[in-house]
């Protein structure tokens, strides 16, 4: 009787201006009655009673799970779904990003002009021009900044230099553009994820079919957007399974989908049935279609429109089928006639009341099949579209007279032809409204709905008459948001001869993002690839309502689907409270119950709860009996049962059920984590029937179980806190097929990969020489050398002989003539040769420290010769005196020592390249501390603070480069850098041999004596070899490995020229003169 | 349009300088204005102790309250007060506690009056604010368990309550107090009349006495709330009928044409229906009451009312009014509530024969039908509907079928077709909707 009006209506207030009421608290409309309407009994004039607009008790429903279950398992690549709306301020990380990743297009110009101008590679010098700058050192310092490095540290002054004079043209696109373009983006990205306008409606509908197959089943067809990007339209069979005792699920697995692939993303589906010929109309960004179906016809595609403007908003006329309304964002509305074509029924410039800066549209339809619903963000007005200058009256508006909030936007409008055919169900981001278009302007309902993000979707669940008294059930509102995936179920009863009335508080539903909770615990990276894809923001919302078949409302439930923009479905079912269990629910009536004393004492003050109640805080029950304190004794044994079973039922697919079993008893939960391959049995597509597999294990399960809770008070089972087994195993493989596809395709990582030194070139073979005894050969030796090294002992020729063969007898390089070179550094380095002594003993001669004690010594000399002549009457040479300062015996022996170790590693035949990896090898095992000190050490410095860069193949000590050297040297250029590699195979000469105590005094020989004046190319080399050699460790070593195995004749020549200078300067160059310098 | 847009804008920010609890982050969200950051339950950033501790508290409670899990969310609120005191607690904050305990002992199920009583009072008298609000919502919380003495008496105390200045609002909850107060007048006043009737008479004098002045009482206040725009319908009836009994008609049908035609107030279909009542109760001519039914055409043309307007209408001795009738009829049957309604297809049946007899009746018809033409033979006259129908109502098959061809002449309609097998209708029903959707 949906024609009548309410005879009275409540009471309120009526002022059409603009809303000014604020929002200052969280609590909704809670505890208020809202008004109240007297109703007279006609038999009895004195018996007045009166009905509140709200009334407190509405119906209760319970969940059957404690969590949201899915419906079909996922089937495509998992992306990874930001968990938090991105930050627009953050735009300087992906600045950064888009310079790295795309560093061809931020700086292809200009790099490309630039480039000719640097070089940055060693070696092929013919491909720059000449007056290139060499950047190879820039290089190492750019290698460096992919790490996370301290700026501090890493300082660049070159760098910064460049910085300052290039960093205005280096980019293609200006910074500041890019930067205001991307604070942009990332702000409407925040708002669309935030609330997507489009996804407005829903992409999820179920048509029920007409006749239950049986008692406990409802079917219908499941019309939802499948694959990646939501671009395929399904028509899905599913049937709703739900026993009160037994369980309860929706069925997909009966029937593979009729699916139809699409252009773009499913944005909204809307559907209307009319003599069970169902018409469905699917909405994309700019076409139309529409499809047909029945429960015996497959779905039909009949007509697809391309729209010029991004479309809006469909819906299908639930009067005439094959008529629908198209809204675009260009603010028209058409009817299309599928067949006929579309026909322009109203267009706006602008928002319908107020400039709301919004060009959302919204259309439905109406109890008149002539009058459309004409929304935007400001109002609705009804559009008769007979006469052709469309001309509407207000609905709907954002004022006061609907209590509105300031800054309040109506965000959906849906005809609610189902419950009631005059009534609209208007949300906005505060409240949802239920309009009646026979009496505009004045909402016959407000909630305040309380869910934090406005909802974009609803499904009305109509009210009906059940049993045999007369008994109704309500309508309920179903109102899902996007971000937060909330969905709010609220009540109401009349419209028809009563006025309408709102039922119980709103109640939120569960969300698939808290159901991982309830799950057994994930390890930590499928915990974040499950956590992920739950949280994606939902994308349509339906329910499936069961009435019940035998008038008794026994059977009835509502099983409530959620989409998610990730493509998963989601169900949970609720059936009513029944009664008879809230009869027996309730606690005798003697005497207050435990939360009313609670209540009471919260208006005067706090108490402390003591354990017993604390006990029944996880469960959902309002009722509380005197019996909780037993409860707590009876609820121990089953819920630990339950576990047990949890695990033993994992334990079954597990490879080692007995470690498990173990765990168990550590009461660790490890179950669903175990790797997906270990059942790999082909599962069927559909997540649901993965479970019938295993029914006689469920059965067993259920059957303990059912045993188990038998005990269990009747309040406490109707509240489920734990999934029950069937939700279990579908979660399970759900989850694990997730963690499946979720492995097929890695995402780029997200994290800064940790500073490694590269060893894939190092450790290659050359491929010339790979042939198998080679690679034998080279085995044995590393085992030597491991050996050596656990032995704490120096892998010397004689240990290696039997696998090298015969060492070549190698002849010992020319002596270097120290005679001929006569310069102070010279004659130093010849003499530091000798040891520490004879070193310090040329420097108290350079310095004239030992002047005195030389005078004596020279006097206490020619007395004793005097003395000799004396004795002999015999003539000395004079000339003998200076060699008495020569090291001692034992210090000669140690670099003996030392110098047949080298020239064993010489004498190998390896080849330079594995020689490299040999002793990076060794060093890297240095470094990482697993090689026990030995001798070696002594030569390689292990105190190695910053890191070695990695080798690169072309690096200046292959042979061939070493081999220039000793070519006749033609350009100055190369003359300089040939010599300044000289001066590298100089210090890699003597760095090994520069002890801690040595270098020690170097450094600080360096800080006090280092005056900026020097100019002493002796001085400065030797600082950079005090410097340079911790840093180098590698190279040093190999590098005069090469020096010595390759090229014996310069080391040669270099320890002969060196001697020969020193000689030279000790004969030539006075003393005093160097005393001033620093070395 | 865009007076609307310039008020809202500074009062945003109004609104944002006041809330001392907003940082920068629900400020920004408030500019989006579509997502809802409830003010109490955003964790400001400078909070700690104490503070933090309740909001955490605050949003517990909220959660469980939103899942309706009550025990929980008593729990909780047994601890909430005992921070709140720490506060300077503002006003807001005592309407949401009372809110809260209210709503949560609406759903326990042994929760007796006295311990409404106590928060009630208690929270009434925390705050100057709210103590109208909680007054009336007392006082509705008394009425809907009988205790109507109560309520009169909470009434009247509230409205004698006065405290400086008083905002829209409160003016309004004032106003809002004095006519519910005035209704319980009334229905003392009716309680009154009863005993008097059944009393015959006796003690008369006295009695009309006490009589009168309750209604004088409710007249001061109802004629008061009768002035603002709104939606009175309870207050409205009992005025009138207060002043029928005192035979007052002169002010009884000026209050409902003021309900009624008054511009500012919304277009409530009820007061068409009540002053339609009054004068049909009055025996006004018909020529009055089809006046009223005939604005009332105008703005609900499915109202019940409109099949009386239409036998009024063809009734009446004017030729125009049958067309009139006609357009009535027809327009009720475009809602989808009458168009299974059998007595409407009857009365249009009566129209057209009545119609007929006028020479250029098919030309009448034609004109109504004009616009309705590609959607009403789908709307009315499939097959489906006619198997429908045929097995629901074959009185309605009957009478729609006959009207078939007067409405749509030159449509082969199926709907007039023999009863066939249902396999036959639903093949023919397909090809129909096929048909039709190509």
């Amino acid at each position: 009787m949906d024609y009548q009006f309410p005879q009275q209506l409540f009471p309120s207030f009526y002022n059409c201006g603009p809303p000014n009421s604020v929002l200052k608290h969280c609590a909704g409309n809670w505890g208020s009655y809202d008004g109240v309407r007297p109703q007279c009994d006609l038999d009895s004039s004195s018996s007045w009673t009166f009905t509140p607009r709200h009334r407190t008790r509405g119906e209760i429903w319970r969940h059957t799970e404690p969590a949201p279950v899915p419906l079909l398992s996922p089937r495509d690549n998992p992306s990874l779904w930001p968990l938090e709306p991105p930050d627009p301020l953050k735009f300087t990380e992906h600045m950064e990003n888009f310079f790295t990743d795309y560093c061809h297009d931020a700086f292809g110009c200009m790099g490309d002009i630039l480039g000719e101008n640097f070089n940055f590679k060693h070696g092929n010098k013919a491909r720059h021009p000449k007056d290139s700058v060499n950047m190879s050192k820039m290089i190492k310092y750019l290698d460096l900044l992919k790490f996370k490095t301290c700026p501090v540290a890493h300082y660049s002054r070159p760098l910064h230099q460049y910085r300052a004079m290039l960093s205005d043209v280096v980019h293609d696109i200006p910074p500041q553009l890019l930067g205001s373009l991307l604070h942009e983006e990332l702000a409407e990205q925040r708002e669309r994820l935030l609330f997507c306008e489009s996804n407005t409606g829903g992409a999820l509908a179920f048509v029920p079919f007409s006749e239950p197959s049986s008692e406990a089943s409802q079917q219908g067809c499941l019309l939802y957007p499948g694959k990646q990007g939501l671009h395929c339209l399904n028509f899905h069979k599913v049937d709703l399974q739900y026993h009160r005792e037994g369980p309860s699920f929706l069925d997909a697995s009966s029937s593979t989908p009729f699916s139809f692939q699409l252009k773009g993303p499913i944005r909204q589906i809307g559907y209307s049935s009319l003599f069970n010929e169902c018409c469905v109309a699917v909405r994309s960004h700019y076409f139309c279609g529409v499809w047909r179906f029945s429960e015996t016809n497959e779905p039909r595609l009949l007509q697809v429109v391309n729209t010029k403007e991004l479309a809006t908003c469909i819906s299908v006329s639930p009067h005439v089928l094959g008529e629908v309304l198209v809204a675009s964002e260009s603010g028209a509305a058409h009817l299309w006639t599928v067949g006929k074509g579309m026909q322009k029924v109203r267009a706006e410039d602008g928002n319908l009341y107020f400039n709301a800066k919004s060009s959302w549209t919204w259309c439905e339809f109406s109890a008149h099949p002539r009058v459309m619903l004409y929304a935007d963000r400001t109002g609705v007005e009804l559009t008769d579209i007979r006469v052709s200058p469309a001309s509407g009256h207000t609905l709907f508006r954002i004022s006061s007279s609907s209590d509105c909030r300031r800054g309040e936007r109506l965000i959906l409008a849906k005809y609610l032809g189902d419950s009631h055919a005059f009534h609209h169900l208007i949300t906005t981001q505060y409240s949802a409204y239920i309009m009646d278009e026979r009496f505009p302007c004045v909402p016959m309902l407000k909630w305040d709905h309380m869910m934090q993000y406005p909802p974009a979707f609803c499904h009305v669940v109509p009210g009906f008459a059940y049993g045999t008294a007369g008994e109704t059930r309500t309508t309920k509102v179903l109102l899902g948001s996007q971000c937060a995936q909330e969905i709010t179920m609220l009540q109401y009863s009349g419209g028809r001869a009563e006025a309408c009335v709102s039922l119980d508080a709103p109640q939120a539903l569960l969300r698939p993002k808290d159901s991982l909770i309830h799950l057994p615990v994930q390890i930590a990276h499928r915990h974040e690839t499950a956590t992920n894809r739950l949280s994606s923001p939902a994308a349509g919302l339906s329910c499936i309502q069961k009435k019940a078949g035998g008038g008794s409302g026994a059977g009835e439930c509502l099983c409530i689907l959620q989409l998610t923009e990730a493509g998963d479905i989601f169900y949970q079912i609720l059936e009513p409270e029944q009664p008879d269990s809230d009869a027996s629910g309730l606690p005798a009536a003697a005497g207050e119950t435990q939360p009313q004393r609670m209540v009471k004492e919260a208006a005067t003050s706090g108490r402390k709860i003591s354990n017993s109640q604390l006990v029944v805080t996880s469960s959902d029950e309002d009722i509380v009996g005197p019996t909780q304190c037993v409860h707590r004794v009876v609820a121990e044994t089953p819920e630990r049962k339950q576990e047990e079973q949890d695990t033993d039922y994992y334990s079954e697919d597990s490879e080692s059920g007995s470690r498990i079993r173990n765990l168990k008893r550590l009461h660790l939960q490890v179950v669903v984590n175990e790797d997906p391959e270990l059942d790999q049995e082909s599962r069927p597509d559909v997540g649901v029937t993965e479970h019938e597999g295993d029914n006689a294990d469920e059965h067993r399960i259920e059957g303990e179980i059912g045993s188990g809770t038998s005990s269990l008070n009747p309040g406490q089972q109707q509240t489920p806190a734990k999934l029950s087994n069937n939700a279990l195993v579908t979660w399970k493989h759900w989850l694990q097929k997730l963690m499946r596809k979720s492995r097929q395709k890695k995402s780029r990582p997200h994290h800064p990969q940790l500073f490694s030194i590269s060893t894939k070139g190092l450790l290659q073979l050359s491929s010339k020489k790979g042939n198998s005894s080679e690679k034998t050969r080279v085995e044995k030796l590393r085992q030597h050398l491991k050996s050596c090294m656990s032995a704490r002992s120096l892998l010397v020729h004689s240990t290696v002989s039997d696998t090298l063969g015969a060492a070549k007898v190698v002849p010992f390089p020319n002596p270097v003539d120290t005679d001929a070179w006569t310069d102070p550094l010279s004659q130093r380095l010849t003499l530091s040769w000798q040891g520490e002594e004879a070193w310090r003993a040329w420097w108290e001669d350079e310095l004239g420290l030992n002047k005195e004690s030389k005078a004596q010594a020279l006097r206490r000399k020619r007395r004793k010769e005097k003395d000799a002549r004396r004795a002999a009457g015999n003539r000395l040479e004079l000339s003998g005196s200076f060699t008495s300062s020569i090291s001692s015996q034992s210090e000669l022996s140690d670099f003996s020592d030392l110098s047949g170790w080298s020239s064993a590693a010489s004498q190998a035949s390896w080849s330079d390249v594995e020689d490299r990896g040999v002793l990076s090898q060794l060093a890297r095992d240095l470094k990482r501390g697993t090689a026990t000190p030995s001798t070696i050490q002594s030569d390689t410095p292990v105190s190695t603070p910053a890191a070695t860069p990695q080798y690169k193949p072309h690096e200046p000590e292959t042979p061939s480069t070493s081999h220039t050297l000793s070519v006749s040297q033609s350009t100055p250029i190369r003359q300089r850098r040939d010599k300044s590699q000289a001066e590298d195979y100089l210090n890699s000469l003597f760095a090994p041999q520069v002890d801690q105590s040595q270098n020690d005094f170097l450094e600080m020989d360096s800080t006090m004596h280092a005056p900026p004046s020097s100019s002493n190319v002796a001085s400065f080399s030797q600082l950079r070899s005090s410097q340079s050699a911790p840093r180098s460790s590698i190279r040093v070593g190999s590098s005069r490995d090469v020096f010595v195995s390759e090229s014996p004749s310069q080391s040669q020549s270099f320890s002969q020229s060196s001697q020969g200078r020193q000689g030279l300067s000790q004969s030539s160059q006075p003393r005093k003169k160097k005393s001033r310098m620093g070395f | 349009m865009d007076d609307l847009e310039r008020e809202l804008g500074p009062l945003v920010d109004l609104e944002d300088d006041n809330n001392s609890s907003d940082d920068n982050s629900t400020k920004r969200q408030k500019r989006n204005s579509l997502f809802v950051l409830n003010p109490m339950c955003a964790e400001a950033s400078g909070e700690t102790g104490a503070h933090q501790t309740q909001t955490v508290c605050l949003k517990k409670i909220r959660e469980a309250m939103l899942h309706h899990r009550w025990q929980e969310a008593a729990e909780y609120m047994a601890c909430f007060p005992q921070m709140l005191e720490n506060r300077s607690a503002s006003q807001h904050y005592k309407e949401l506690l009372w809110r809260m305990c209210t709503e949560i002992l609406h759903h326990f199920p042994n929760s007796t009056m006295e311990d409404y009583m106590n928060i009630y009072e208690r929270m009434k008298h925390s705050g100057v604010k709210h103590y109208l609000m909680i007054c009336l919502e007392h006082s509705f919380h008394l009425l809907l368990h009988g205790r109507i003495q109560d309520a009169k008496q909470q009434l009247t105390a509230a409205e004698s309550w006065r405290y400086g200045h008083e905002s829209a609002a409160q003016l309004h909850r004032s106003k809002l107090i004095q006519a519910y107060r005035s209704l319980l007048d009334y229905i003392v006043w009716c309680d009154k009349k009863a005993t008097n009737s059944e009393n015959n008479h006796l003690d008369c004098n006295n009695d009309d006495q006490g009589m009168h002045n309750y209604f004088r009482q409710a007249s001061v206040n109802l004629q008061e709330i009768l002035k603002n725009p709104g939606i009175w319908d309870p207050f409205i009836l009992s005025y009138v009928d207060m002043l029928e009994f005192y035979e007052d008609h002169e002010e009884a049908r000026n209050v409902l044409n003021n309900y009624a035609y008054d511009s500012s107030f919304p277009p409530n279909p009820n007061a068409h229906v009540y002053l339609y009542q009054y004068l049909k109760r009055h025996h006004a001519p018909e020529k009055k009451l089809m006046k009223v039914l005939k604005i009332l055409h105008v703005l609900v043309p499915s109202h019940e009312l409109m099949l009386e307007y239409s036998s009024l209408l063809l009734h009446s001795e004017k030729q125009s009014d049958i067309e009139k009738a006609l357009g009535v009829l027809l327009e009720m049957l475009d809602f989808a509530c009458w168009r299974s309604n059998l007595d409407v297809w009857r009365s249009l049946k009566a129209v057209i024969l009545k119609l007929q007899i006028q020479t250029d009746w098919q030309n009448a018809v034609g004109k109504k039908m004009a616009d309705r033409k590609d959607w009403w033979p789908t709307l009315h006259f499939t097959s489906f509907h006619a198997s429908k129908d045929s097995v629901e109502n074959p009185e309605l098959w009957e009478v729609k079928a006959s009207l078939t061809k007067i409405l749509c002449p030159d449509r082969n309609l199926k709907y007039s077709t023999e009863q066939e097998t249902n396999d036959g209708e639903k093949h023919q029903a397909s090809e129909t909707l096929a048909k039709k959707s190509i």
